[in-house]
C-alpha cells in the first residue's frame, strides 16, 4: 500500500498506544469464548462482528508494525497492512459494534474490545473512512455550540413553550424552565427533544430543586465517532457553561453514554480533573423520592413494568440500583428481565448505530435476545432510560409486535406524580 | 415565501425525537439533486436548532424554519 | 543418541533457559514502561477497595467465573489444562529437588508408584485438553479466528505432552536419575546420566526437551504471554 497513508495510519497506532491496549494486543488466546456474549455475533452468525475478529483485525497490523515476533514471522499471526481489504471489513465491524462491553464482561482476561476499537475509529477516520452520517452529527454539535447566540432565541422560545406544558401538568403557575440561571445548584444537560427536558423540569420544580437548564445537550457523536477532540469540544461546551454559572453538580438526561462520557472520558480527553460532581438524573429523581421531596403514587400506571438497564449506564456507569427503586417505587408490579444487570444483553441501539441506515439489518438481528428477553418477562410497560437504547426497543417492538409500551423512566414517574389541579392547569390542557 | 419553492421531496418526521429529524434529513439529502429542496415537517422542539446546524456544518441551505402551529416545518436545499 | 541428547536437552536447555527469561523480562519491561490507558477502562459492579479489587482479580484470573458460565464446556476443559500443567510442574520440581516428607511416608517405591500415577493423570488430562483445543479450533464455527501461532503452540504443546506421557508410560527411569541430569545442568557441569541415555526413553527425553526448549524459546514471543498478561488485564477491569 501507499507509503504515506502507511505511516499515517501506523502513526494513529502509536499515538494511541497505551498499556492497556498493549496488553490486550499481546494476550488474547483467541479462545471465542466471547462469541456467545456479543448480540450481533449471536444474532446474525456474522464472523465480521465475532467480538475477538474486530480486534483481531487491529492486532494483525499491531503484528506487523508494533510487535517484534510479528515484525520477524508476519505469517504466524496473518500480519497485514492496512490496506483497502482490512479497512472494509474494520469500518463494517467497528461501526456496527455498539460499545456495551458484553464481550469484556466474559473474556477470561477482562480485553475491553470496544476500547480496541476506539484505535479502529482513529484509523479510519485517519484513512478519510469515518462514519459520514456520525461525523455530520458531531459536525452540527460543534457548530451549535460555536454559534451558540445564533440559535439562541430558537432555544430560548423552545424553553418558554415547554415551561407552559410544565405548568399546565403540574398546575402550579410559578414553574418554569429555569434558563441562565447563576449560583443555581445544578445544570441539567439534556438532550435536544423536549421529552427529556419536559418530565425532568416537572420534577426538579416539584422537588424545590434549585437548578438550570443548559443551552447544549449531553448527546456526543463525536464520542460515537470516534474522534475525541471533536467529542471533547461537545462535552467542554456545558462543562464551560457550568464554570460560567457556578453550579456545584451537573445532571445528565435518560442518555446511555452522556453519563459515560461525562463521568470517564471527559478527563481522559481534556487532561483535567472534571470539575463537577456529575450524576444520573434518575440518582437525583431517586434521592427526591426517597426523602419525600417528590411524591408517587403507586400503581397509577397500567401493567407490569420491566427495566433494561443501558449498558452505559449499568455495566459500563455502574447505576443500577437507583432506577430499579424508582420503578419499585411506582409499581407493585415489577419484574426483572433474565439476564440483568451488568449482565444485561445490550438492545442492539447503541452506539450510534440507530443513526446509520447502512447497518439496520444487523441491528434488527442483534435484537433478538432483547426480543426473547422481553417476550419471557410478560411486562407490558418497559422503562428504558436510554435514547438509543428506547429507539431500537421501539423499533423491535413494531417489527415483532411485542405490544409493549416503551417508558422513559421520569414519564413513568409524573405519571405517577399527584398534582394538585388548579382553574389554569385544566385550561392548559384542554 | 415557501410557495414560490419547488419542493422535490417531502419528509414527515412528526413524532420523531432528537436527533433523528437531523439524521434523516441528512440521510434523504442524497435523493435530491444538486439545488433540489426538502420540505421537512417535524414535531421536536429541538429540531429548531438541528437542521440549521447540520446545514451549516454541511454546506447546505435552510431557506426557511418555521414554527407552524405545534409543527416545525423546514426547507433544506441541496447545494452539493 | 549423545549428540542428540546434548543438544537438545543440554545445551538447548541453556539457550532456552537464556531465551525465556530474558523475553519474558522484556516483555514485562515493555508493558510496564507503556504509560496507562488515559481512561480507566474498568467495568461495574467494581469493588470499592484495593483488596477486594486483588481478590477479584486472582478470583477472575484463576477461576475465571464468568467464562464458565457462558460457555462451561470450554471453561472445563481450558481449567483441566491448567490445573493438570500446574501439577505435572509441581511434579517436575522432583528432577530440581526430592520433596521432604512424601519419600518418607510413601517409601521410595512408593513415591515412584504416587509419581507414576498422579504424573499419568496430568499428562493424559493435558493431552485430552489440548486434542479438544485442536479439534474446537478446526472444526468450530469460529476456525477463520485461527492463525498460524495457535496451531503452532497447539502442536508444540502436544509434543511436549506425548513426548512426556511417554516416558511416563513407557519408561523405567525415576526421577533421581532425572535429577542427576538436571541438577548437572544447574552446577553447570552437564552430564547425561548412562541410565536415561541407555534407556528406551533417551530419545523421548531429548524430542521432549527439543518441544520445550523451541515452546520457552517461543513463549515471550507469543500469546502465552497471557499467563502474566491476564493478571494485569483483569485488574484493570476493576479500575
Amino acid at each position: 500500500m501507499e507509503a504515506q497513508q502507511l505511516t499515517t495510519l501506523t502513526g494513529v497506532i502509536d499515538k494511541k498506544m497505551n498499556r492497556q491496549l498493549k496488553q490486550y494486543m499481546d494476550i488474547c488466546a483467541r479462545c471465542a469464548i466471547c462469541k456467545d456474549a456479543c448480540h450481533q455475533y449471536v444474532g446474525t452468525g456474522d464472523f465480521t462482528y465475532l467480538p475477538a475478529r474486530r480486534a483481531e483485525l487491529i492486532r494483525q497490523i499491531y503484528k506487523k508494525y508494533f510487535d517484534k515476533a510479528g515484525r520477524f514471522v508476519p505469517a504466524l499471526y496473518e500480519a497485514r497492512d492496512p490496506d483497502e481489504n482490512l479497512l472494509d471489513e474494520l469500518y463494517e465491524s467497528t461501526y456496527a459494534c455498539t460499545g456495551c462491553r458484553r464481550c469484556m464482561y466474559y473474556c477470561p482476561f477482562s480485553i475491553d474490545t470496544a476500547w480496541i476499537l476506539s484505535v479502529a475509529k482513529a484509523i479510519l477516520i485517519a484513512a478519510g473512512r469515518g462514519n459520514e452520517m456520525l461525523g455530520q452529527l458531531a459536525d452540527a454539535a460543534i457548530f451549535k455550540g460555536d454559534n451558540a447566540a445564533m440559535f439562541e432565541g430558537v432555544m430560548l422560545s423552545g424553553f418558554e413553550d415547554i415551561s407552559e406544558e410544565v405548568r399546565a401538568i403540574t398546575g402550579n403557575p410559578e414553574h418554569q424552565v429555569h434558563v441562565n440561571k447563576e449560583g443555581a445548584d445544578i445544570l441539567y444537560v439534556a438532550l435536544a427533544g423536549a421529552h427529556s427536558i419536559r418530565p425532568a423540569a416537572v420534577i426538579f420544580e416539584e422537588a424545590g430543586e434549585s437548578w438550570t437548564i443548559s443551552m447544549f445537550e449531553a448527546a456526543n457523536y463525536g464520542y460515537f465517532y470516534g474522534d475525541a477532540e471533536k467529542a471533547r469540544l461537545i462535552t467542554k461546551r456545558y462543562i464551560d457553561e457550568a464554570k460560567r454559572l457556578g453550579v456545584k453538580e451537573i445532571v445528565v438526561p435518560e442518555c446511555g453514554h452522556a453519563y459515560r462520557v461525562a463521568e470517564i472520558f471527559y478527563e481522559a480527553w481534556s487532561g483535567e480533573p472534571m470539575p463537577f460532581k456529575v450524576s444520573h438524573i434518575l440518582e437525583k429523581v431517586d434521592e427526591y423520592i426517597k426523602a419525600g421531596r417528590i411524591t408517587v403514587d403507586r400503581d397509577k400506571i397500567d401493567g407490569t413494568v420491566t427495566y433494561h438497564d443501558p449498558c452505559q449506564i449499568g455495566r459500563n456507569g455502574g447505576v443500577f440500583d437507583a432506577p430499579r427503586d424508582i420503578v419499585r417505587a411506582v409499581t407493585s408490579r415489577f419484574v426483572e428481565l433474565t439476564p440483568n444487570r451488568e449482565q444485561q444483553w445490550c438492545c442492539g441501539g447503541g452506539g450510534g448505530i440507530v443513526a446509520m441506515e447502512e447497518f439496520k439489518d444487523v441491528r434488527l438481528k442483534s435484537g433478538g435476545k432483547k426480543v426473547e428477553q422481553l417476550k419471557a418477562s410478560g411486562a407490558s410497560v418497559l422503562a428504558c432510560p436510554c435514547e438509543n437504547c428506547r429507539l431500537q426497543i421501539e423499533e423491535l417492538n413494531e417489527v415483532h409486535g411485542l405490544g409493549l409500551e416503551v417508558w422513559q423512566v421520569i414519564d413513568l414517574v409524573v405519571a405517577a406524580m399527584p398534582f394538585k389541579a388548579t382553574p389554569e392547569a385544566d385550561a392548559a390542557t384542554m | 415565501m415557501s410557495d414560490d419553492v419547488k419542493v422535490d421531496l417531502e419528509l414527515d418526521l412528526k413524532g420523531l425525537l432528537c436527533p433523528l429529524p437531523m439524521v434523516k434529513v441528512s440521510q434523504n439529502i442524497t435523493n435530491v439533486p444538486v439545488g433540489g429542496v426538502i420540505r421537512a415537517v417535524a414535531t421536536d422542539p429541538g429540531a429548531m436548532a438541528d437542521i440549521p446546524a447540520w446545514a451549516q456544518s454541511t454546506g447546505n441551505e435552510v431557506l426557511s424554519a418555521e414554527k407552524e402551529g405545534a409543527e416545525f416545518v423546514f426547507l433544506v436545499k441541496r447545494l452539493k | 543418541m549423545d549428540t542428540y541428547l546434548w543438544i537438545t536437552s543440554v545445551a538447548g536447555v541453556y539457550v532456552a533457559g537464556v531465551v525465556f527469561v530474558a523475553g519474558i523480562g522484556w516483555r514485562i519491561y515493555e508493558w510496564a514502561t507503556t504509560p496507562k490507558s488515559p481512561v480507566r477502562l474498568g467495568m461495574f459492579p467494581k469493588p470499592a477497595t484495593t483488596g477486594g479489587r486483588v481478590a477479584k482479580m486472582l478470583t477472575d484470573t484463576l477461576v475465571a467465573p464468568h467464562a464458565a458460565r457462558i460457555e462451561p464446556r470450554m471453561w472445563f476443559f481450558a481449567m483441566m489444562f491448567h490445573v493438570a500443567a500446574l501439577a505435572a510442574f509441581v511434579g517436575h520440581l522432583r528432577i530440581v529437588q526430592e520433596y521432604p516428607l512424601l519419600p518418607d511416608l510413601l517409601g521410595a517405591e512408593g513415591m515412584n508408584a504416587f509419581a507414576a500415577w498422579a504424573g499419568g493423570i496430568a499428562g493424559t488430562l493435558m493431552m485430552i485438553a489440548v486434542l479438544y483445543w485442536i479439534g474446537r479450533r478446526t472444526f468450530g464455527p469460529f476456525k477463520n479466528l485461527s492463525v498460524p501461532e495457535d496451531y503452532l503452540l497447539l502442536a508444540l504443546l502436544l509434543g511436549v505432552i506425548i513426548m512426556g506421557n511417554h516416558m511416563r508410560f513407557f519408561g523405567h527411569v525415576h526421577a533421581a536419575e532425572y535429577r542427576e541430569w538436571f541438577q548437572s545442568l544447574l552446577a553447570f557441569r552437564p552430564h547425561v546420566p548412562d541410565a536415561i541415555s541407555n534407556s528406551n526413553v533417551g530419545w523421548s527425553l531429548g524430542t521432549h526437551m527439543l518441544f520445550v526448549n523451541a515452546l520457552l524459546i517461543y513463549f515471550p514471543f507469543s500469546k502465552l504471554v497471557h499467563t502474566i498478561g491476564s493478571f494485569a488485564a483483569n485488574y484493570a477491569r476493576s479500575e
